[in-house]
Parts: structure tokens; sequence; C-alpha cells
């Protein structure tokens, strides 16, 4: 018998031949060595094969791959949508030549070819520079938020241009890229900056965003992608929400284009519109004052200068308010939202105030923010309320220095107005210390109101039961 | 419908007909959400297949990168005829091939195999492996993996998928775009040079 060609014995161990034919095979394999040594080594690599089949993917960085996958298919997007662009720009001007060209030979003004006519030489094509590209910065950030694909610890330290894509699970965040223009992505939301430049800027979103923009210059787009759905704007306040298949639109101050491939409608301020299916055949309703209310606290978060977002990076700082369970933060008397989070701020001083679980913001510090540095502000849970309040407001009204608070007053009494109010919500502590004290009602001018306001904050209390309630102070 | 993973590697989690179509429709639509669904859910098989196709981990996070870019620019055409898992495995199988294609113009000094770097199943190791045991393991699939580069790309792919993936004609033809016959005649060819060299015979 010949020697057994190696795939024969492959054949063999993977069971396709008979079992005559594989005894004739080891038979032969028991009289010739080289034979012999063929067929275990095709064995030994036959039985490999289950293993090499079981090795499973190796871990790789997925997250970076997903963002360059995501960026690769958005940049082809991109180009598709500029050469289509171009090509509609060919095809009207060869359009238009034709037309001169037969308007020409109808009105027999053509000129007769020559030879001796010179070689057109093409136009020279003007290089335009191009625009400008725009950096944003995040203004506010609170719960999980992902930006190209990883949740980045340094989102305050870097500035976002075009290309970036945002991510949030139930977090928010806020980016401003200009000024009074900045958006605020609602949990559960994607967003990329598709374009991002001084020309135009178009944000493809998926859930739902809040943009405040300020009015754009001439030559300046803004564009919101929803699907196959667009909304432009020049300067307004407004929510686009969008889940794949609607599409809502609500503004609440300015004018907003929603259009798609057959039409468009223009959603005025206090108005929405909600599309289904097309754009054609949607109506504009008015807002209920709940949806403006809400639209009007979702204004995104922004800084009251913007420069240059290059210096602004490094000249600015993240204030990060860590609280106990979600609550209501001020910072420098302005509500940023939910707690704990963290908000863009300048340098300086600034006072936080969060909400109490009935609502009620206290003071819950200070904090000196330098720039480039994160500063960041413990806010403890407080201890629940004591029934001492009959106590305590028996103690307010004894110790107001009434002598003061008719100083006060004085001048407003000269004018023949007696019997004035002041009405105020007061905490005190248990060593006696003044939590909070608000005016939350009175008839008189605010600088009478302060007045009395710091006349009422001077009265000593004693170590006692912690108290939060509300009085009516007459004057 | 051809349904060639049999398989499910790491988090790939098996859809239903009616998710898989909600996915792609989904996906086609431009939403994000079912895009990055998409890739969760597949990239382990993706990365999976890239790894043993081609035996080591060098660029695979690139190749990973390539097969998804593709896979999302062209669900236009991607036509329902084979489940989604298969479909990406064809993209897999392309871009592999590429890979290979490129390594021949241009070898590089790294060296081919690397899969011990990964686990094997565990059902398929009954007791803890020795070292002398690990080491054997590991030279015989070396040697596999150089008897594969041995061949022409084609008949590689082919090789592959037949003798360890125990994939059959048809299933293959789909995979490398071909037709039964012509993948019969590689493998013929292909399966007497890889033995010969895994025999020691120069091919």
């Amino acid at each position: 018998m010949r020697h057994v060609p190696p795939h024969r014995w492959a054949d063999a161990f993977a069971g396709k031949l008979s079992e005559a034919e594989v005894a004739e095979l080891d038979a032969h394999a028991e009289s010739c060595a080289s034979c012999a040594k063929r067929r275990d080594r095709v064995q030994r690599a036959s039985s490999s094969f289950p293993v090499l089949r079981a090795q499973s993917a190796p871990e790789l960085a997925w997250d970076g791959v997903r963002a360059r996958v995501h960026w690769s298919v958005s940049s082809a997007r991109r180009a598709r949508t500029r050469s289509t662009g171009r090509g509609l720009v060919a095809v009207g001007t060869l359009a238009a030549c034709g037309a001169a060209v037969a308007l020409a030979l109808a009105t027999g003004s053509a000129p007769r070819p020559s030879v001796a006519t010179p070689a057109v030489t093409a136009p020279r094509r003007a290089v335009t520079p191009p625009p400008a590209a725009l950096a944003g910065l995040v203004s506010r950030q609170s719960g999980q938020v992902m930006i190209d694909g990883m949740q980045r610890d340094d989102a305050f330290e870097r500035t976002l241009g075009a290309g970036t894509v945002l991510a949030t699970a139930e977090g928010r965040i806020d980016v401003q890229f200009g000024d009074h223009s900045a958006l605020s992505l609602a949990p559960g939301s994607t967003l990329e900056l598709r374009r991002f430049d001084a020309e135009q800027i178009a944000l493809a979103v998926q859930g739902t965003i809040d943009i405040e923009v300020a009015p754009r210059a001439a030559g300046q787009r803004f564009l919101v992608i929803a699907g196959d759905r667009t909304i432009e704007v020049r300067g307004t306040q407004f929510r686009v929400s969008h889940d794949g298949k609607h599409t809502r639109v609500a503004c609440h101050h300015g004018l907003v284009v929603v259009r798609d491939a057959r039409a468009e409608v223009a959603v005025a301020a206090a108005r929405k519109l909600d599309v289904d299916a097309a754009v054609e055949g949607s109506h504009v309703v008015p807002l209920s004052v709940s949806e403006l209310d809400q639209l009007a606290g979702a204004t995104p978060a922004m800084l009251p200068l913007w420069s240059d977002a290059k210096a602004l990076v490094h000249s600015s700082a993240a204030l990060e308010v860590a609280t106990v369970g979600k609550r209501a933060v001020r910072v420098d008397g302005v509500e940023v939202g939910e707690g704990p989070l963290r908000v863009r701020v300048m340098p300086g001083r600034h006072t936080v105030e969060t909400a109490d679980p009935a609502g009620r913001f206290r003071r819950a510090g200070w904090v000196d923010v330098t720039a480039d540095h994160t500063a960041r502000l413990a806010v403890h849970a407080e201890a629940p309320p004591t029934g001492g309040a009959a106590e305590r407001r028996r103690q307010l009204h004894a110790g107001i220095d009434r002598a003061r608070l008719s100083r006060c007053t004085r001048a407003f009494a000269k004018q023949g107005f007696t019997d004035t109010y002041v009405r105020i919500e007061i905490s005190i502590d248990d060593t006696g210390a003044v939590g909070f004290l608000n005016v939350i009602d009175s008839d008189l001018p605010s600088t009478t109101q302060a007045c009395v306001r710091e006349v009422l904050a001077d009265v000593r209390f004693h170590a006692g039961a912690a108290a939060t309630f509300r009085d009516k102070i007459d004057l | 419908m051809l349904r060639v993973v049999k398989r499910d590697t790491g988090s790939t989690a098996v859809l239903g007909p009616v998710d898989e179509a909600d996915l792609i429709e989904r996906c086609r639509a431009d939403e994000r959400a079912a895009q990055d669904e998409l890739y969760h859910r597949f990239r382990r098989q993706v990365a999976g297949n890239l790894y043993r196709v081609l035996g080591d981990r060098t660029d695979l996070e690139d190749l990973v990168q390539e097969v998804f870019v593709i896979a999302f620019r062209g669900l236009e055409r991607f036509r329902g005829d084979a489940r989604l898992s298969t479909w990406l495995y064809r993209i897999c199988v392309n871009v592999a091939l590429g890979k290979i294609r490129t390594r021949r113009r241009r070898p590089t000094a790294v060296g081919v195999v690397d899969l011990d770097a990964t686990p094997v199943d565990p059902s398929l190791t009954d007791r803890p492996e020795t070292p002398e045991k690990s080491l054997e393991r590991r030279e015989e699939r070396e040697r596999v993996y150089r008897a594969l580069e041995q061949l022409a790309p084609k008949k590689r792919i082919v090789l592959y998928l037949h003798e360890i993936e125990g994939l059959d004609l048809k299933e293959i033809a789909y995979l490398v775009d071909s037709n039964p016959v012509t993948v019969r005649t590689r493998l013929f060819y292909a399966r007497r040079e890889f033995y010969k060299v895994i025999a020691g015979e120069e091919p």
C-alpha cells in the first residue's frame, strides 16, 4: 500500500471513513513509521479544533471602539450630505448654463463658433476658508452622563466640538456654546454635535433637549435634527423631544420652524407641535400653563459672561454640591437644579442653598472657588424638625427690639400708613442659632422689609428645641 | 432563513425575529440607542469571530470597528434573508480576508498566535490544566495557525470555516459570497495543503 496522504488521516478522525477503511489505514501505519508519525501529528491538530472553536473574545476597550464606530458612521453621513449638496449645486449650475444657451440660440444671439476662438479657461475655484470651529463648555452636570461613550471626571476641564456625542442615563448635562446660548440634555437622551462651527450648528437628538439660543447672525444656521425632521431657529428657547417616530417641539419664546421632506410648520411662542407621521397635517396648539412653567424651569445653566471657550475653561471652575439624596440647589440665589450636581461658576465666593424635604431653601454654606480648580461643598442631612415652635415663637416676640423696629417703619408711619405687617419663616436649631429667616409676605416696601428683617435676625435665642415655623409680625 | 452562527459567545443575546426586525428598523432610522444596542449585543461575537479567524489580537479593535461601520452603513441593503448574526459573521469573514491579504503583502514581526491570552470555554476543560498540558495545547494551536498562514487567503478562510468552525458548504458559500461548488473545490485543495503542512511535509 502507498503512503497515506495526511488529509486521509483527517477524514478518519472526523469520522468520514468507514471502519474498514480506518482499519486499513491503521494497519499501514503499524508497518510504516513515517505514516504513523503523520497520523499522530494530524490527530493532535484535529483534537485542538474544538478548543480553538471555543475561544471567546478578548476584552477590548469596548466604549472606545463604540465611540469610533459612531464617529465613522456619522462622518460618512456628513460627507454624504455634503456631496449631495454639491451634486445639487452642480446640477443647478448645469441647468442654468443649458437654459442660457437655449435662450441665446432662440434669440439668435449665440456667437458663431470660430476656429480662432480662444480656449475658455475654467474660472479658478475660489478657496473659501472653512468656518471657524465652535467649542462648548459643560456648564452643569448631574447623574450619569457619557461624553463620547465614556463617563468622564474631567468633563468640566474639556471643550466640546463637532463630532462629540453626549448621552445621559438618569443624569442631565448642560453645555454652553455662546453668549446666552446653551443646551440641556434631559435624562435618557443622546445628542450628537454633527456640525459645530460659526456657519452652522447642527445637533442630532434622540430623547429630549432644551435649548436657549441667542439670535443668530445673518448666514448662521441653527438646526436640530430629529430623525427625518429638522427644527430650525433664529433665536429662541425651545424644547425638542424625539423618540424615533414621534417628535414634539415646544417653543417658550421666539419662533421655531419644523420641517420634513414635504412641508414645514412654524411654531410660535407658547405653542407646541406634535408630529407623529408627517409635519404636513400636524397642528400647532397652545402650551398649558404647567407646560410653560416646566419649559421655563428647564432653562440651561449658563455663565453670565461668555468670551472664548478655550480661555473660559481655565478661567472658570466646577463647583460640586454633594447633597444627601436628591434636593434642589441654589447657587448665589439662582436655582441650578437637583443635587448632587456640578455647575460651572466664575472664581469667587459663592453661597449655596439647598431645599429641605418640604421644599424650603436654607443656606448650606459658602465656598471659595479658584479658577481651574474644582470646588466641593458637602451638604449634610439636617435633623428632622422637632415640636418646639410655640416656645421659640414666644422667645422671638419677647426678643424683638421694638424701638429699632419702629425706626424702620417711622418714615412710613409718618405718611399715615399703620397696621402694617411682615410674615416670616424662621428656623432655629437646638443651640439657638438661626438657620434661615425669610420674609415671605409683607405690605411694606422692600427697603423697609429688609430693615425689619435685620431687626428680627438680631433676636437671640437660647438653647432648646429646634423649630421651624411661620409667623406674622404686626408693626 | 440561513443561520450559521451556532454558538453564543460572551454577552451576545439571542434575538427573536420580531426583536431583530425592530432593532434593524430602528438602526435604519438612525436611532442611536438602537445602534448602541446592536453594538452591545453583537460586539463580543464579532470580536470572537475575528479573533478566531485571524488567530491573534493585533489590530482587533480596529477590525471590530470596521465590521460595525460596514454593518451600520450597509443595513439599508440588508434584506433579511439571513439572521443578523449570520450577516455580521459574513462581514467579519470579509474583513478578516482583507486583513489576511494585507498581512501577506506586508508581513509583520508580530507572532501569529496569542490565543493563550484568552480563556477557553470552561465546559471544555473538565479539570485544571497542568503547565505541561497548557504548553502542549499552546504549541498545537500555534502549529495550526502557522499551517493556516501557509494557505492562500481564500483557501484559508474556507478551510477554517469547515474544519475548525464545522460549517457546511452551503453556509460557507453564503459567508464567502460564492457558490457551494467553488467552495468544495477550494476546500479540496486547501485540506490537502493544510494537512501536508500539519503532517510535517512541505505543501
